[in-house]
């Protein structure tokens, strides 16, 4: 038990020697200017990519509309009701009504 | 507290001038974690420059300013985690390309450039790699903020939003882990 007390300690002196290896650093001159560059490049970025974005969907949204107005007319069918309410009787019903005004002219 | 609250409402708020502060009163001191977390003097810029440019982008998600410093921790120790592991692929990418002799040669040349204080320092830090190696990235990373960045529990527990009992549980495997690989001479730097 002691002696894996005295290594924990000596570990511990060792971190502490690695610490003060490792002291606090201020960093190069360049650190703030490279770090503002890397912040403007990541915007453009970003930005570019919405922009692509946004093109292809207009794109798309062109390409749909053209394609729409190429294959409507082909797909479009007969329409089902190409006559009046009043077409329609008078075609069900014309023999009748000629029989009808032929009787009273008799 | 380095800076005043009213400073990261500023910055959260779009102001770049406040952020720039921030980033000032910060610089120090993520510099130097991010230097004992990677254990690369050389990448440490890099590192920090991309803690910093996180924060720029994340900063309006920030609930309050009372919360920036295990936010900006928080930060820091994922930049650092993505570090370790692009470095180890680099790495095994690297040793692969190289044959043993042109590897002990580069290490050979390195070394004659050193001055004591290096030497020292990287005898220090090859020890220190070669235990914290034992245990995984995310806990070299958490036991390092705990042993050598000397943060305590209730900072950790910000940090990494768990509770205090696992992080003793996760700490106190990873730091017996150490201590065995220690014991047992792989970190006493006699090989």
């Amino acid at each position: 038990m002691d002696r894996m007390d005295n290594m924990g300690t000596k570990l511990d002196a060792l971190f502490s020697e690695y610490r003060s290896a490792f002291p606090d650093m201020e960093g190069s001159t360049n650190f703030m200017p490279n770090l503002w560059q890397k912040i403007e490049a990541r915007r453009v970025a970003n930005t570019s990519i919405f922009r692509r974005l946004a093109q292809a969907c207009v794109m798309a949204t062109v390409a749909l509309t053209l394609l729409m107005a190429a294959l409507l007319p082909h797909l479009q069918r007969e329409p089902v009701y190409n006559m009046t309410y009043i077409d329609v009787l008078d075609a069900a019903h014309s023999s009748e009504a000629a029989d009808l005004i032929a009787s009273e002219i008799r | 507290m380095l800076v005043e609250f009213e400073l990261i409402e500023r910055a959260r708020s779009g102001d770049d001038s406040a952020f720039s502060q921030v980033v000032q009163a910060y610089r120090k001191r993520i510099l130097g974690t991010i230097a004992r977390l990677i254990g690369r003097p050389e990448d440490v810029e890099d590192v920090g420059q991309e803690v910093f440019l996180r924060l720029y982008y994340s900063l309006e998600q920030l609930r309050t300013a009372e919360v920036f410093e295990p936010w900006l921790y928080r930060l820091t120790v994922n930049a650092a985690y993505d570090y370790l592991r692009r470095q180890k692929r680099r790495q095994e990418h690297r040793m692969s390309d190289l044959s043993e002799q042109q590897v002990m040669m580069a290490d050979a040349a390195a070394g004659g450039k050193q001055n004591d204080e290096d030497q020292r320092r990287s005898k220090v830090k090859e020890q220190v790699d070669a235990l914290l190696e034992k245990v995984s990235d995310e806990d070299r990373i958490l036991l390092t903020l705990k042993e050598v960045e000397g943060l305590s529990l209730k900072e950790l527990e910000k940090i990494y939003r768990v509770n205090e009992n696992a992080l003793k549980v996760r700490l106190f495997r990873a730091r017996q882990r150490v201590l065995k690989a220690y014991e047992s001479g792989e970190g006493s730097g006699e090989s």
